[in-house]
């Protein structure tokens, strides 16, 4: 089976334009997303290859924009839409919350719909182009949200997304849009929405986290092994909701240690619902209190060695998992 | 317009205020759940809407706008089952009183945040569009609405994508207690229509015969034409913003102006100088009426509550 090397921002690409191709109920639209491509430039040529009555540019308008996925979901097509940035997402969060996430409970009608919203820091994006804000989708009823940190699984969990008969919100990482690479075969493996990677194996503590922070902790586990011996394991939650506990107890009985990391912020994180999860059913399997690396509870700061001090990375993620392992 | 026409929008607004006055008695003798809300003097666009719009046509709905649920064929019976939270109810008890819809009718149902479903009926236009059907949107709102967010935004991306889409703007003066003074600074609410770039249309909002025959031209053109249209009918609360509101900020010559013209008494009048009904004809008519909504009441009464055990089914599709 040939093999090739593509970025996430790739997979994403690929993952979209496959459902297109298959499917005539996918209709996308967004600011910018037509013959500019989108703001990062995910969707060039779609415009060209699917045309304008499926492919198409809004005014800024958020709610608008969601108003009216919601509506062509109710009729049955697969609207994908792109928010520039899911910091702006928050100016449309009503519709998200009250008519997306209520309408199948209220009326039985399914709103079959994907929300990609570009999120999370690390490139000088300040505090309102770098949020992470998975924690304020998670808490709504009725949405599902999505959150690869893979080029792979981006591909797959993008269709998964698509053809998910519920509003799904698709988190993208703008710092793994190029930075990541992977060999991915030409066929789209399925991956089910609610299914974690384990990405890295081990038996001495187990990180569980999701986004970009699953890179930084796939190194801080390397360097620690090199530098001490210990074996870390790496799970990436990959969907936050519904996630993935049946793994994340197995996980925590292999390694009976865990450390939580996020860029989100702290205080009712999706950590806190993690973290709450190994308290309720797998407290007799810990030897170490659960312990938390996120973002502290402040803006996303500008300066680069502000955002450096805000957002965890492989370095505190080690040392992190040094005081978690000696305890 | 044709006789069947003119008897539909009386019909459909006999209906409309025997049930809301159903309601309200039932409301008053604390055997309803939740509050109350009717469009008592408001039900003559609705009815207009209704008889203008075409099998494939969305509608979005607001408080006040019963007579476009009964019109696109709601039966009484679900309406009592509705207000009451009934399992075999629209919602089947998730969610009260006016927040209901049905999509075989193309109805939406609406949310409490004003404004928020102009831009979903447009998308539903937008699909079935796409699908190759020929489709219109309908969506109703109050002079209060045109002051969110959402207004401007559905209202504008609708102009720019040439959805058909009528905006319908009821003013009927009040927001909750704040009078149109406090809402908005333009002269009307037609005025807004300008600053979108679309054609604004004002009419009186109580009588139903003519908005029916001043817009089922505008309508068919849009049809031919798609474009977004806004449209102010004039018309005044005649209750409080629900029956827990004793509207005493609402001057009560205003409310004695409207009720001189209200929308049945205007429709009843039209239709008798026409010579379309009888007086006999009129109370026979009411009479039927009045019983259809004495055995849906008491057969909603009957019916029984959802499950406990159902609380959570159906929070997603497809599980």
């Amino acid at each position: 089976m040939p093999v090739n090397e593509i970025t996430y921002l790739e997979g994403i690409r690929q993952g979209l334009q496959h459902t297109m191709q298959e499917d005539p109920d996918v209709i996308l639209f967004g600011q910018d997303v037509g013959s500019f491509g989108g703001a990062f430039k995910v969707t060039t040529g779609f415009l060209e290859t699917f045309g304008a009555a499926r492919v198409f540019n809004t005014p800024i308008c958020e709610s608008a924009m969601l108003g009216a996925a919601i509506g062509m979901a109710s009729q049955g097509l697969k609207p994908v839409l792109e928010v520039q940035f899911a910091d702006f997402a928050t100016t449309a969060i009503h519709q998200l919350l009250n008519n997306a996430g209520t309408m199948h409970y209220r009326t039985g009608v399914a709103v079959p719909m994907t929300v990609r919203a570009p999120c999370g820091g690390g490139f000088g994006g300040g505090p309102f182009h770098s949020e992470e804000l998975e924690a304020f989708f998670c808490h709504m009823p009725g949405i599902k949200v999505v959150y690869p940190a893979f080029p792979s699984d981006a591909r797959s969990l993008l269709v998964a997304a698509i053809h998910d008969p519920n509003p799904v919100v698709f988190l993208e990482n703008k710092y793994l849009y190029r930075h990541i690479k992977e060999l991915v075969p030409e066929a789209i493996a399925p991956i089910r929405i609610g299914s974690a990677r384990v990405c890295r194996s081990g038996q001495d503590a187990v990180v569980l986290t999701y986004g970009a922070m699953v890179h930084e902790a796939i190194q801080a586990a390397e360097h620690l092994a090199a530098d001490m011996g210990y074996r870390v394991m790496v799970v990436d939650m990959r969907t936050l909701k519904p996630y993935d506990t049946d793994t994340v107890i197995a996980t925590v009985a292999a390694t009976n240690r865990v450390l939580i990391v996020h860029e989100g912020w702290h205080t009712c994180g999706f950590g806190a619902e993690l973290a709450a999860l190994v308290a309720e059913q797998a407290f007799h399997l810990l030897d170490a209190p659960v312990r938390r690396l996120t973002a502290p509870d402040c803006p996303v700061p500008f300066a680069p060695d502000l955002e450096k001090a805000y957002r965890p990375n492989a370095a505190r993620i080690e040392e992190a998992l040094v005081e978690l392992l000696e305890y | 317009m044709n006789d069947a026409t003119s008897l539909f929008l009386l019909r459909v607004m006999l209906t409309t205020r025997a049930i809301e006055e159903r309601l309200i008695r039932l409301y008053h003798q604390g055997r309803i759940f939740g509050g109350v809300y009717t469009g008592l003097g408001q039900e003559a666009s609705g009815a207009a809407v209704a008889a203008i719009a075409a099998p494939n046509d969305l509608f979005a709905p607001c408080i006040r706008n019963l007579s476009l649920h009964i019109g696109r064929g709601a039966s009484p019976r679900d309406l009592f089952r509705q207000w009451l939270g009934r399992a075999d109810g629209p919602t089947g008890g998730r969610d009260g009183n006016v927040h209901f819809g049905n999509l075989d009718h193309g109805v939406y149902a609406m949310i409490s945040h004003l404004g928020a479903m102009i831009s979903v009926v447009s998308g539903g236009v937008m699909a079935r569009r796409y699908q190759g059907m020929d489709s219109v949107g309908f969506a109703f709102i109050g002079d209060g609405a045109t002051s969110t967010g959402d207004f401007h935004e559905s209202v504008n991306f609708a102009a720019v994508r040439e959805v058909p889409l009528m905006v319908v703007v009821e003013n009927n003066h009040y927001a909750y207690s704040t009078p149109n003074a406090s809402q908005f600074r333009c002269r009307n609410l037609v005025d807004k229509a300008a600053g979108y770039g679309i054609e604004g249309i004002a009419l009186d909002g109580n009588d139903a015969i003519g908005l029916t025959e001043a817009l089922a031209p505008v309508v068919a053109d849009l049809r031919e034409k798609p474009r977004t249209v806004l449209v102010e009918v004039d018309t005044m609360r005649m209750r409080g913003h629900g029956e827990h509101d004793d509207f005493s900020y609402v001057p009560r010559e205003l409310l004695a102006a409207y009720a001189a013209r209200d929308p049945l008494t205007v429709c009843r009048e039209i239709l008798l100088a026409r010579g379309l009904i009888n007086p006999p004809g009129l109370e026979a008519l009411e009479a039927e009426v009045q019983q259809a909504v004495d055995q849906a009441q008491q057969a909603a009464f009957r019916d029984p509550p959802p499950s406990p055990s159902t609380l959570l089914k159906g929070v997603y599709a497809g599980e």
